[in-house]
């Protein structure tokens, strides 16, 4: 009962807080270039493999404000709070506590700088993406497609300090975080050092390099990668190879290869998205490599709602014998 | 029930949604750089196009609609040198047999056509953009001026257009339609405020 009263009790807070800051006449200003959408998704999962059905519901708020003075634009804010609740989702996220949680999750929250100097960088601070390979450019925060920066790299957000600026060219990003994931601090010493510099993300043929050196949940990582993306009329043709070695036990590094091959197609209108991605792993020490294929449909039925079912499969049999075959459906509101 | 009525006032101060979450939002700076190489910076106005815009765009051009894509909110940018507005920066979008073409206009502080580049064509001809005859057709007209330039259907390039394209008919098409909703809609949305500038 305690608990439902302190979460009734910070939602308050925050609507109440939110609702001030755009409403408010003397706040005119804040709602001038001001986003705001409610973002809600319900989710569901099969997991054929476990015999395990489980749901995922979310809730929140998508804002987005430009900050300008008589010069120009000084910067822009993004801040994306969500209420998320599981429904008998196991494994679940290290952001809860049982597979029936409930809590606030934070997704992107930061500010970022743009009205330096033309030789000067922009500065981002807050909770933010990772720079590195294809997330770095495609966002995938509330959808079923994944480029698994969690997986990959310990986690996809998290909070510091970045460099970041588009040139004539290239462009690029470098980021120093805490390595905390959703909470704002160091935990054991953590850390994430990761950057990425590419083409301009406009083009059609899109390369990046990227590095990351980490230590998240105990764990050691470091890695580099090369991304692309190359689009053909509707077709788009994606991927990703990362290289690098994990010290999971204190001095005892193991080497993994990762890549990620995707091939998508979208129809005239963009309202109908189909991808099909090949992920492979080799780890060091493991005495199987892992193939997953994962097929994705999304439908946006209008500006507001989308559809999207994907599944996934593993090609070749694990250790444990049982191969991942995994089933999700998701609808997505925005207003 | 509290909570329902602040998430109702929420819901009703946000009009129009972005299909896409908002960190995905970029900023076209390099090719606002091309248009306008001496800026210094940007100035951000973002307005709603809305249902009553799309009815407006239908009557001033009938035949012709706004994929789903272009409701929603959107950015017009200032292009800046210190304190001086150099003219206006305008992204839109438009459908075509080579999927969505998105196009980076820069306009003049009267409102016409100053210079244009693709910021994505999937074209095999997206190379017309190049032909200085063709690119010289748009430059230095406003609405009612590019306007004579459609055929009879409402939709398709007449001659004047179409003998300047070589053998991009189809795209010079989408390109003049394109001009033309990113003209009227910044006159409708944007019209008002921009007048500042140009006193």
């Amino acid at each position: 009962m305690g608990k439902v009263k302190v979460l009734w009790s910070k939602t308050m807070r925050l609507l109440v807080t939110l609702f001030i800051l755009i409403s408010v006449p003397s706040y005119g200003d804040f709602s001038d270039n001001l986003r705001v959408s409610l973002d809600g998704s319900a989710r569901l999962n099969n997991n054929i493999a476990a015999s395990n059905t489980s749901r995922i519901y979310a809730l929140g708020i998508d804002t987005h404000k430009v900050f300008t003075s008589g010069n120009g634009d000084i910067g822009y804010m993004v801040g994306q709070l969500y209420l998320t609740k599981l429904s008998n989702q196991t494994p679940f996220s290290s952001l809860f506590n049982s597979p029936d949680d409930k809590q606030y999750v934070i997704r992107e929250a930061h500010l970022n700088h743009t009205s330096g100097p033309e030789w000067l960088p922009n500065i981002r601070v807050g909770h933010f993406t990772l720079p590195f390979g294809l997330e770095a450019s495609i966002d995938t925060n509330g959808r079923l497609l994944d480029y698994y920066h969690g997986k990959n790299l310990g986690t996809k957000l998290d909070w510091g300090l970045g460099f970041n600026k588009v040139l004539s060219h290239v462009e690029y990003e470098f980021s120093y975080t805490m390595g905390g994931k959703n909470e704002p601090k160091q935990i054991d010493n953590s850390y994430i050092l990761s950057g990425r510099i590419g083409s301009l993300s406009h083009y059609d043929f899109i390369l990046g390099l990227s590095f990351l050196d980490a230590k998240v949940d105990n764990i050691q990582r470091k890695r580099i990668a090369i991304d692309w993306q190359y689009y053909w009329h509707t077709w788009g043709f994606l991927g990703e190879v990362a290289f690098g070695k994990d010290d999971k036990f204190q001095k005892e590094w193991q080497e993994e290869t990762y890549s990620l091959l995707e091939l998508h197609k979208t129809s005239l209108n963009e309202q109908f998205k189909f991808y099909g991605q090949y992920i492979f792993t080799d780890r060091e020490g493991d005495s199987k490599n892992q193939q997953v294929i994962n097929v994705g449909v999304s439908y946006q039925i209008n500006a507001k709602l989308e559809l999207s079912l994907s599944s996934r499969q593993q090609v070749n049999t694990p250790e444990s014998g049982k191969k991942q075959n995994l089933f999700r459906l998701q609808l997505r509101y925005r207003y | 029930m509290k909570i329902f009525i602040m998430l109702a006032l929420v819901v009703f101060l946000s009009p129009m949604a972005y299909a896409d979450a908002y960190c995905s939002l970029r900023d076209p700076v390099a090719q606002i750089k091309q248009l306008y190489p001496q800026k210094t910076n940007q100035l951000s106005i973002v307005k709603t196009v809305d249902a009553h815009t799309r009815r407006q765009v239908k009557l001033a051009l009938p035949s012709n609609d706004l994929h789903f894509s272009e409701l929603g909110q959107h950015t017009l940018y200032v292009a800046m040198k210190d304190t001086e507005a150099l003219g206006y920066v305008h992204v839109r979008s438009e459908q075509s047999k080579w999927g969505l073409v998105e196009i980076i206009w820069a306009l003049d502080k009267n409102l016409q056509i100053k210079d244009f580049t693709f910021q994505r064509c999937r074209s095999p001809k997206k190379k017309v953009i190049d032909n200085e005859d063709f690119k010289n057709v748009f430059i230095g007209k406003n609405f009612e001026e590019l306007k004579t330039l459609l055929s009879s259907d409402g939709i398709t390039a007449n001659s004047m257009l179409l003998n300047k394209a070589e053998d991009a008919p189809e795209l010079a098409s989408v390109v003049l339609r394109c001009a033309l909703k990113t003209l009227l809609i910044t006159d409708i949305l944007w019209g008002e405020e921009l007048k500042k500038f140009n006193p």
